[in-house]
């Protein structure tokens, strides 16, 4: 199987930030946390849901689903909701949930917790990343450090898998059955953990529901349609892995390096390319970014200097290998996608890629497919000269691959 | 209220019999999975039934859209 082309990063710098990286050098402790900012909140259910509605919070997993709705619908049940904070972040080049793990577990905890509790919520489930053992090791930590006996803290360790920080994939997992995608027919957030309600997300997410209970609206941050932060994990070439808070609405350009030739990969290994100067110009924004064509996702912001084309066809086929193999369409669509996007050097065009990009949206039981389609289709709309030039053989980006095919060519 | 039909991925493993009972709906692609493309008109809505029923792998479900 195809390794990820990216290492994971469980120790990258973290920049102080204007709120959930604010304080950063007292330590991840529970006494610096509290210290910092008090008690867990006590709120109601109806002062969380006006909180929320007020700030327009969006998940953080990748899929930026008003976190409001789903809050709405575990509340409207019948039956006792639970919470779930899922740390099991699938993306390898992410590192925005290992930084929080160790420098503000407190805050993600309490955001669950308080929760939880306005929910009327007997347990908060901590869902840990398998193949992160840094991050699994801080939240055992502070989860160690927490005394409630009215509200159990839950721990579960997600597979090392790509799909394995899905959403039904973590219910699988809490469920006791393998941790791999099903058929979602109802919402989680309706019908999930033993078919109660369940609301589910991302840690960041509940770091931003823990700040927002604990020091209100994030006056004076980001922008009127967004207020707030998000965090971004940024990949420059040649410098460290950095996890970044930036305020929505600032500028793509003050984090990213002045180098026009860099290709720069946008959300995650489910997001999208383009070039370093179309993402100079955009601003930090969920909509922004989805009217550009592209997506913010779980905020990976990856800059390389060396070709797009062949990094894509690298992380398609490590994609192609992180299918949990149950979907038809997945299971024979991806490797084939893998197969397509190489076979562009050949020449063949992409006319294959196309089809099968068509063949594997939407007919699977999790995004995995379409994350992948989204990836290869922003290839073709951000680089289609450079896949023109592929075809031919050439690349701009690396002579000597270039040497090698024609070579190759003189062999054959 | 619209009705289509919907697949329970993981479950599915090809049998192909959505197609065969109704072909107006469901079209099979290379690896002889189903394309399920369309609405399920209420004419054709007995035989969508008929195709829920005999899935081998009673991987098949009428939703409402």
């Amino acid at each position: 199987m195809n390794s990820s082309p990216i290492a994971v990063c469980e120790d990258p710098d973290v920049h102080a930030g204007p709120a959930l990286f604010s304080g950063l050098d007292s330590g991840p402790s529970l006494a610096a946390h509290r210290e910092q900012y008090g008690d867990v909140p006590r709120i109601s259910l109806a002062d969380l849901t006006a909180a929320i509605d007020r700030t327009g919070l969006r998940g953080r997993g990748g899929a930026a689903f008003p976190f409001a709705i789903k809050l709405r619908a575990a509340a409207d049940g019948s039956r006792r909701p639970v919470v779930v904070i899922n740390l099991s972040e699938g993306e390898p080049a992410s590192s925005k949930d290992s930084a929080l793990a160790r420098t503000r577990p407190h805050l993600v905890l309490d955001g669950a917790v308080a929760t939880a509790r306005a929910l009327g919520a007997h347990a908060v489930h901590v869902v840990l990343p398998g193949d992160r053992p840094l991050t699994v090791a801080a939240m055992d930590a502070a989860i160690a450090e927490r005394h409630d006996r009215r509200m159990r803290l839950v721990r579960h360790v997600a597979s090392p898998r790509f799909v394995a920080g899905q959403a039904r994939a973590v219910l699988e997992l809490m469920a006791g059955r393998p941790n791999l995608p099903v058929t979602a027919w109802t919402p989680e957030a309706v019908a999930g953990h033993r078919s109660r309600p369940t609301l589910l997300s991302n840690a960041e997410t509940w770091a931003h529901v823990g700040r927002l209970l604990h020091t209100g609206p994030p006056a004076g941050l980001g922008t009127d349609d967004e207020p707030g932060t998000t965090l971004l994990t940024l990949r420059l070439p040649g410098a460290r892995v950095a996890v970044r808070e930036v305020q929505y609405g600032a500028s793509l350009r003050s984090v990213l390096p002045a180098k026009d030739d860099a290709a720069v990969l946008l959300g995650g290994f489910h997001g999208t390319w383009t070039t370093a100067r179309a993402a100079r110009r955009l601003k930090v924004s969920v909509p922004g970014f989805r009217e550009s064509g592209l997506a913010l996702g779980a905020g990976l912001v990856l800059a390389v200097d060396d070709c797009p084309v062949a990094w894509t066809q690298r992380i398609v086929a490590y994609l192609a290998g992180q299918s949990a193999r149950r979907c038809g369409p997945c299971l024979n669509g991806l490797p084939a996608l893998a197969a397509a996007v190489s076979a562009i050097d050949d020449g063949t065009g992409t006319a294959r890629v196309e089809q099968l990009a068509g063949l594997v949206e939407r007919r699977g039981a999790c995004a995995h497919p379409d994350g992948t389609v989204r990836l290869v289709r922003s290839l073709l709309t951000a680089y289609p000269d450079e896949i023109d030039r592929h075809g031919a053989g050439h690349c701009s980006w690396t002579r000597q691959a270039t040497v090698v095919r024609r070579l190759r060519s003189v062999a054959s | 209220m619209k009705r289509a039909l919907r697949v329970d991925w993981p479950a599915c493993h090809a049998r192909g019999v959505c197609h065969e009972l109704l072909p107006e709906v469901v079209d099979l692609d290379e690896w002889g999975y189903p394309i399920v493309g369309g609405e399920v008109t209420p004419e054709l809505l007995g035989l969508a039934r008929e195709a829920v029923r005999m899935c081998p792998r009673l991987a098949l479900r009428i939703v409402e859209t």
